[in-house]
């Protein structure tokens, strides 16, 4: 899947971002379906498009362990020996220059949405400053991706953002509720929620309220929103 | 029991749930209830920062204290925001006699009922990595021993966070942060499920993992995450039983 015109624009400087603030030699952001197939949203430069097409080729390295296992994952130095954690991946990346790969789930809860990839060419670990940026980053981007799944303005990107506003707890919540209304993972609940917060121009935080006391719920027959039947147990 | 009794035994269990596969939310949830037993406030909650230094609601002894941290949150106001920034306790402050530190804080906090806040930061090794806030609905202030207990709790919560052993890989101080807020989050999308699944309110729906991790020896994560996995039925879930003493 290839993004194209401004939102192609905003993941490609999301990925430049990245490499800058963690004053690293590559960045990428992979993208997982729910049976976690992975796709590139954007790379920074060639070296990370190099590292990212082996992993997708090869099915195996930082972005497929932290998308699935939702945990950072490193390979400080990909030229050791010692039990390489992707057999195939390692030496590949080796000689392609890499001397060191991690990999950040890109997630909010249990949805989880990818990775960030970070390359480095020369061995080591990452300084404690590098990994709060990265960490960092990869809740920026959790959010950037929600956004754009939701086919949301690139104003109101910025705006998401820029803001100190997170998702809050009522959301969370409210996709719960939604999950098990439209037999749907988390993941597409909360973008169909951001979705429908925009279409109706609503605050997100308004309309995780009204799923919650149960003024609107997401009819799985008709595969829209309708009105509920009020509030039953106390919320 | 005696005050000293009551502290030392606290501590002994909370000790006690810190071996082995633990779950970090249920502790800090264990933890504020705690506090409330031992220092005299009526509420207690912890909240930690990302490791981009935003601030996430993880544990609390009740519903308003809840809200309260939340609402500090959405409007970036208030002890808990002004003691994480500053690394320093806030002690004994009376809401109302200073409106203006906190003009949209204070006023939500008055309204659910509470007159003054204490607030102890969470800090390792010259870092601050969250917050650990007690508010008070009745009159009086915390004593030189309630404060000095505080803290004792405030260092326990920290220990709690650092010892847990969440990830395989990098465990870094991060890491283990990172992992409590997103547990945290995946608690609250279960909840959601539990409520549409079984009609029940969001507290209840928390109980009953919480019941159910009890009785299956399982974490509390563990739980809520098999819940948005659908690896279990919200319905199957244990419904907590009053506890008997």
């Amino acid at each position: 899947m290839a993004e194209h015109g401004a939102r192609g624009d905003v993941a490609r400087s999301l990925c430049s971002v990245a490499a800058e603030i963690t004053e690293l030699d590559g960045a990428a952001i992979s993208l997982a379906s729910e049976g976690n197939e992975m796709t590139t949203l954007c790379i920074s430069n060639d070296f990370a498009r190099t590292l990212m097409d082996l992993e997708i080729t090869l099915r195996e390295g930082p972005a497929f362990e932290a998308s699935a296992g939702g945990v950072v994952v490193q390979d400080v130095d990909l030229s050791s020996p010692s039990a390489p954690q992707w057999m195939m991946y390692a030496s590949q990346a080796a000689a392609a220059g890499a001397g060191a790969v991690f990999g950040f789930p890109v997630r909010i809860g249990a949805a989880s949405f990818g990775a960030l990839s970070l390359y480095r060419e020369d061995p080591g670990q990452l300084s404690d400053a590098q990994m709060s940026d990265a960490y960092l980053m990869a809740s920026v981007i959790a959010r950037a991706v929600l956004t754009m799944q939701a086919g949301s303005p690139i104003g109101e990107l910025a705006e998401e953002l820029h803001g100190q506003s997170g998702l809050d707890f009522r959301v969370h919540q409210a996709a719960g509720m939604v999950a098990v209304q439209g037999s749907m993972s988390v993941r597409t609940a909360l973008v169909l929620i951001r979705t429908h917060a925009f279409a109706e121009a609503m605050e997100i935080s308004l309309l995780a309220e009204q799923i919650i006391s149960r003024s609107t719920r997401f009819d799985h027959d008709t595969d829209s929103w309708v009105a509920g039947t009020g509030s039953k147990g106390s919320t | 029991m005696a005050r000293e009794s009551l502290v030392i035994s606290t501590l002994v269990e909370l000790a006690d749930n810190l071996v082995d596969d633990y779950d970090v939310i249920d502790v800090l949830t264990v933890l504020s209830d705690r506090c409330v037993e031992t220092v005299d406030v009526d509420a207690a909650g912890v909240m930690l920062a990302w490791p981009g230094g935003e601030l996430q609601f993880v544990a609390s002894s009740s519903d308003s204290m809840r809200v309260l941290e939340l609402f500090q949150i959405q409007v970036d106001e208030g002890p808990c925001v002004d003691c994480y920034r500053d690394g320093q306790p806030i002690v004994n402050h009376m809401l109302g006699s200073d409106n203006d530190r906190w003009p949209r804080f204070t006023p939500r906090a008055i309204e659910l009922g509470f007159t003054s806040v204490n607030c102890v930061p969470l800090r390792l090794r010259g870092r601050t990595i969250g917050a650990l806030n007690f508010f008070s609905s009745h009159e009086g202030l915390l004593t030189v021993e309630d404060v000095v207990v505080a803290r004792g709790f405030a260092d326990v919560a920290t220990i709690a966070i650092l010892q847990h052993q969440s990830s395989q890989n990098a465990n870094t101080l991060n890491d283990q942060l990172s992992n409590a807020l997103n547990s945290r989050i995946i608690i609250e999308q279960a909840k959601g499920m539990i409520r549409q699944a079984t009609d029940s309110g969001m507290d209840e729906a928390f109980d009953r993992m919480r019941a159910h991790a009890r009785n299956h020896n399982e974490g509390l994560t563990e739980v809520a995450i098999a819940v948005v996995s659908n690896s279990i039925d919200p319905v199957a879930l244990d419904v907590l039983k009053p506890k008997k003493h």
